[in-house]
């Protein structure tokens, strides 16, 4: 047998082991993280802190002043350590099909040469400057020391040549329309709050649950695939910098996952999602809710099966407030984040945009991953410190419809030079500006009934026989880049007319929203007066992180729909097992 | 089936011969009626009744064969390094692989894509959650296999040249019933025995003086008991479990100039008795240890040398490996050529490809061999067909290959060599790949008769190389003298290491074999003799030498 083993070969291991935190499902749903809100200084210092702070300190105070051939002292060193224990319970057509748990630590260590002006990181030198490598669980320092020391020697390798790229780059590159630092200045941050716990879960019992909710959609013979997952995960994030930061910080986060998927009979294919998340498992909802859930579920892609066709579009809409939220999240959200303002390939959507109007004066957004709760709604997207080691806190982005500020990590841009404590990241990644908690907040609200009727009256006013009313909408993607159409990708999942002459709503599938997204937030014309909470995982060149929106319903004078695009696969040709037979089934033989 | 063609007398033969060696795997007479009695049959039996009973989109033709293969992977694995465990998992699937062939067995849906689907399958036995997964996969593998098939239609127009074979073979159907095995272990004693195998650089006194130069140290323990259920439209109904397990370190430092130092060792079997003892792994992993602080001195190999090389018979294990064992595998050509198959020995039927003095079988009956345990054993395919002994090289000459049921020129039926990896489609592969030397030379003799080639040549010193790493780069490799002197060196490839060197160019063999059990996707074994080469190519590898550590590592 070949001598295999290499460096190399455990470092493509440790990509890999970032699979398991996330869970391949037809949409890209998925889980963890979210936190406790207690930072307490008066914790005794963790053994992994701690050998995380010596490590570093000898690592920043040897590298670049030793041996002949000195090389560049590094001028930031940090080291952020996530150490995550998660247990996964998964069911499929009402039998149990995976069952597991799981324990990883892992250093992220960042390694910074040159100046807080011009670095290792600067322009498409970003995601470079991270390095990670499992580290041993226990509190054995010597074995983590070690790891640490592996690490860094490696990241300080790829620094060393990223920065000679970076100078030559400079050098021979035009002056860059935006010449802000590549690193802010920031305080230290000290706060070491109590680690959390390996997760406890029930697993027997809560392989029961699962199973009997995914069992429920036996009823529904139609949904073709189903799927209900739980996850729990316990994490605690330690952080140490040569600035002197010290930071503990744990999260905790369950989920229950369901997802249902069908096919009517001209291809289409459909499914929907729900999610529900508390910061621990015995904060979820009762078996009874779930049960609730999982019939609603089935029973609105029964209807969607035999739903008409949609027909392309343009008129009034209301969106409901979750639909408003993952609106918010997509069009607004993702083009307000720090580094989308600079670099050649963003499309700088907002960046001159500051001070300005760019949303009805009635409408106000903030982003504030401080509150862990909304109502008694749970949200995902809370955290104390953000992935560069800074604390989080409340961003109020556009007042009144006047945009004031962005999202901003420790990446300066021209209009901002602080971090604003949103500096967010995967296991593996660099932070960048992203969203924790985006907060939809309105002076313009009216009872929903009145927005209903406000809807119908402005059906009217242009001439149309309906209005479209979005009860869910699906997160899609947001492309924010220069050479793509300034274009949000939500996907409607159900969408009624509401008919101006007092028939009843009905339900249409096959509903895709096209059209510029600045355009159709300035025609908002009026807002419920509830707010609706999304809990979701959001996607994007820092990873995927938790994040929660929270939006009343909008009333849209205008937005453009058109067919979606659909498969012409036929509908399964055999019944499901287990279907009640019909005359037009062989289940029965 | 294809007639067998006037040229081929001898494959004939051929076949005669592994038919003479089939029966040795002996099925106790089992029916359906005991395979009903485990609910997962009895779920995958239903489920293929009702597909092959009433599965047809109208207008088209029903499938005309389908296979059901449930794989329930029972899979610990605890990893750790410089004496900590980085943590373990266990996880337990179960994943249905279903295979739809729409047309005959002439010309059907088969290619590269287009009869197989995946499905998730439950881990509870509960017959209509495991049907519901086939059901799923079987919709999908008809829809695709009807336009596979419409594709595959359309190409034969295309070419002059008709198929040389058939695209499926017609088996008899086999119904053996395994009991399945269980995953047990202490697994807590596995995560602190693993931490404490990644910790001897630092506990072992005997390697104290490298203990700051080890760069890393990495152990794992894997174990894994694999089940699968396998039925087809056919009849066959197969029950069959395996284990796998393995323990293994990695260690590794630079020299001085640079250069990256690795070494790695790692015990493999089928059950947990087959790894070495506690002090045996120590052992060895001390050795392992103690040859970094060697290598690091080593001096660097000359810039090129020609001249005769000695492999161990380990190292042998992995070239005959990647340069025979992968070969002679019978796999369907392309369509519109007149090839019999593919690979390097695509033409090489009844011609010589080895020295005469050299012998190979595949034996997957062959399940110890001197008391060890080979992975690469099995009784039943994963298409149900009975392993057979396959004689493919005699006295150096290639007369068989190993064929699954995808017919070639010359071989209409499986051999019972068509195996699959985990969720896999299946392949011609090897099992137990067994070569032997008639009247090979023992240790001593081989070595006597390298030296003896170096004062022929007139040369000063030749090579011999213990154990190799990825890509025929040597990890052990000694330089040795007219004398018999042996030297360590570093920093060296092989060269000229190809079928033409095996066939031309090995002057003798030994007596002993080497077992490699390699645990990979299709586990395998590779029984070999050392093999002494009559000329090879040593080279500096010149690779780009790594900076060594900016900062020394911690106390």
């Amino acid at each position: 047998m070949p001598e295999n083993y290499s460096l190399a070969a455990r470092r493509r291991r440790l990509k890999s082991l970032s699979r398991f935190f996330r869970f391949a499902a037809p949409v890209a749903l998925i889980l963890f993280a979210g936190l406790t809100t207690v930072a307490n200084a008066q914790q005794p210092s963790p053994v992994l802190l701690d050998t995380m702070t010596a490590e570093l300190h000898r690592a920043y105070t040897s590298l670049g002043k030793q041996g002949d051939d000195k090389q560049l002292p590094p001028y930031f060193l940090s080291y952020a350590v996530s150490d995550a224990s998660a247990v996964s319970i998964r069911a499929q057509f009402g039998a149990l099909a995976d069952s597991s748990s799981n324990h990883i630590r892992v250093a992220d260590v960042q390694v910074r040469l040159g100046d807080p002006k011009l670095d290792n990181t600067h322009g498409n030198h970003r995601g470079s400057a991270v390095n990670s490598l499992q580290l041993p669980l226990g509190d054995d320092r010597e074995a983590l020391a070690r790891t640490l020391w592996l690490a860094t020697n490696a990241g300080y390798s790829n620094a060393l040549d990223n920065f000679l790229r970076v100078k030559t780059e400079a050098q021979v590159r035009a002056k860059e329309e935006d010449s802000s630092p590549d690193f802010s200045q920031e305080k230290p941050q000290i706060s070491v709050a109590a680690p959390a716990p390996l997760v406890q879960v029930d697993r027997t019992a809560w392989e029961q649950r699962v199973r009997t909710l995914s069992r429920i959609f036996r009823e529904y013979p139609d949904v073709y695939q189903n799927l209900v997952l739980l996850t729990a995960q316990n994490e605690t994030d330690y952080y140490a910098s040569s600035e002197g930061s010290r930071v503990v910080a744990p999260h905790l986060q369950a989920r229950v996952v369901i997802l249902a998927v069908t096919r009517a009979e001209d291809g289409m294919d459909l499914f929907r999602a729900q999610t529900f998340e508390a910061e621990t498992i015995a904060g979820l909802p009762s078996q009874a809710d779930l049960e609730s859930a999982v019939h609603n579920l089935g029973k609105s892609l029964e209807a969607l099966r035999k739903a008409p066709l949609t027909e392309p579009f343009n008129g009034p809409a209301i969106l409901s407030g979750r639909a408003s939220a993952v609106f918010f999240h997509e069009v607004l959200g993702h083009r307000l984040e720090g580094q989308r303002q600079r670099g050649d390939e963003e499309g700088q959507t907002f960046t001159k945009e500051l001070n300005k109007e760019v949303l009805p004066t009635f409408l106000s957004v903030a982003d504030d991953p401080t509150v862990s709760t909304f109502g008694k709604t749970w949200l995902s997207g809370n955290y104390t410190y953000d992935d560069e080691g800074q604390k989080s806190r409340r961003v109020d982005l556009i007042q009144d419809g006047v945009l004031k500020t962005f999202l901003m990590s420790r990446l300066p841009i021209a209009s901002f030079a602080a971090s604003n404590g949103h500096g967010r990241a995967q296991t593996g990644r660099m932070p960048t500006g992203r969203q924790g908690n985006l907060i939809v907040t309105s002076t313009k609200s009216v009872p929903e009934a009145d927005l209903r009727k406000q809807l119908i009256d402005e059906a009217k006013k242009q001439g149309k026989p309906y209005g479209l009313f979005f009860e869910d909408i699906s997160s899609g993607f947001a492309v924010t880049t220069r050479n793509s159409p300034q274009a949000f990708q939500v996907i409607p999942l159900v969408v009624y007319r509401v008919y101006v002459d007092g028939r009843p709503d009905e339900l249409v599938r096959g509903v895709s929203i096209v059209g510029t997204p600045l355009a159709a937030m300035k025609r908002i014309l009026a807002t419920g007066d509830k707010s609706e909470v999304f809990n979701g995982e959001c996607g994007a060149e820092s990873g995927t992180v938790p994040v929660s929106a929270v939006a009343p319903a909008m009333l849209l004078s205008e937005i453009e729909t058109q067919r979606q695009q659909q498969g012409t696969a036929r509908p399964p040709i055999l019944p499901i097992p287990g279907a009640p037979a019909t005359s037009s089934t062989k289940e029965a033989q | 089936m294809n007639p067998i063609r006037p040229t081929s007398l001898l494959a004939v033969a051929a076949l005669l011969l592994t038919s003479l060696g089939a029966p040795r795997v002996s099925v106790a007479q089992q029916t359906r009626a005991d395979a009903e009695k485990d609910p997962v049959f009895n779920a995958m039996l239903e489920e293929l009744d009702r597909s092959m009973g009433h599965l047809q989109l109208p207008g088209f033709e029903k499938p005309f064969f389908i296979q059901y293969r449930i794989e329930e992977v029972d899979d610990f694995e605890t990893r750790a390094a410089y004496g900590a465990s980085t943590g373990s998992q266990h996880s337990h699937q179960r994943i249905a692989r279903i295979t739809v062939r729409v047309g005959d067995y002439k010309t059907d849906s088969s290619g590269a894509r287009g009869d197989g689907a995946l499905e998730l399958a439950s881990l509870d036995d509960d017959p209509i959650a495991m049907r519901s997964s086939l059901w799923s996969g079987t919709d999908q593998a008809y829809k695709a296999a009807l336009s596979a098939l419409a594709q595959k239609q359309a190409e034969l127009k295309q070419v002059q040249t008709p198929p040389q074979a058939d695209d499926f073979s017609k088996e008899k159907p086999t119904v053996a019933l395994a009991e399945p095995h269980k995953l047990t272990l202490d697994e807590k004693s596995w995560i602190d025995r693993t931490a404490r195998d990644s910790g001897i650089y630092r506990t072992d006194p005997s390697v104290s003086a490298i203990q700051r130069d080890v760069h890393y140290s990495s152990s794992a323990f894997h174990a894994r008991v694999i089940t699968i259920w396998l039925v087809n439209s056919e009849g066959t109904i197969v029950r069959k479990s395996t284990g796998g397990y393995q323990e293994s370190l990695g260690v590794g430092t630079q020299a001085a100039d640079g250069m990256r130092v690795d070494r790695s060792y790692a015990t493999t079997g089928v059950t947990i008795k087959d790894l070495d003892s506690p002090e045996t792994f120590k052992k060895t992993a001390v050795s392992l240890i103690a040859s970094l602080a060697d290598l690091r001195k080593a001096p660097l190999v000359e810039e090129e040398y020609h001249g005769p090389v000695l492999l161990s018979a380990d190292a042998s294990a992995d070239t005959l490996r990647s340069l025979l064992a992968n070969g002679v595998t019978a796999t369907r050509p392309k369509l519109g050529t007149e090839a019999r198959t593919n690979g390097p020995f695509s033409s090489s039927f009844h011609a010589r490809i080895l020295p005469e003095f050299l012998d190979v079988v595949d034996d997957p009956a062959l399940k110890t061999y001197e008391g060890k345990g080979l992975v690469g054993a099995y009784d039943i395919d994963d298409e149900g067909i009975p392993a057979q002994a396959v004689k493919l090289v005699n006295s150096g000459r290639l007369d068989n290959y190993l064929i699954g049921r995808v017919p070639v020129r010359d071989f209409p039926q499986s051999n019972g060599h068509g195996r699959a990896g985990l969720t896999g489609p299946s392949n011609p592969l090897i099992g137990v790949f067994k070569v032997t030397a008639q009247s090979g030379l023992s240790d001593e003799e081989l070595n006597r008769k390298l030296i003896a080639l170096a004062k022929d040549r007139g040369l000063k010193s030749v090579y011999c190389v213990a154990t190799l790493g990825v890509e025929a780069t040597p990890r052990m490799l000694y330089r040795v003298d007219l004398d018999g002197k042996r030297e360590l060196v570093r920093g060296a490839i092989l060269d000229d290491l190809d079928q033409r060197a095996l066939r031309s160019n090995i002057e003798a063999a030994g007596k002993g074999l080497w077992v490699a059990n390699y645990t990979g996707d299709v586990p395998s074994t590779v029984l070999a003799p050392a093999l002494l080469f009559s000329d090879l190519t040593i080279r500096r590898a010149n690779e780009k030498n790594e900076k060594l550590p900016y900062y020394p590592p911690p106390d």
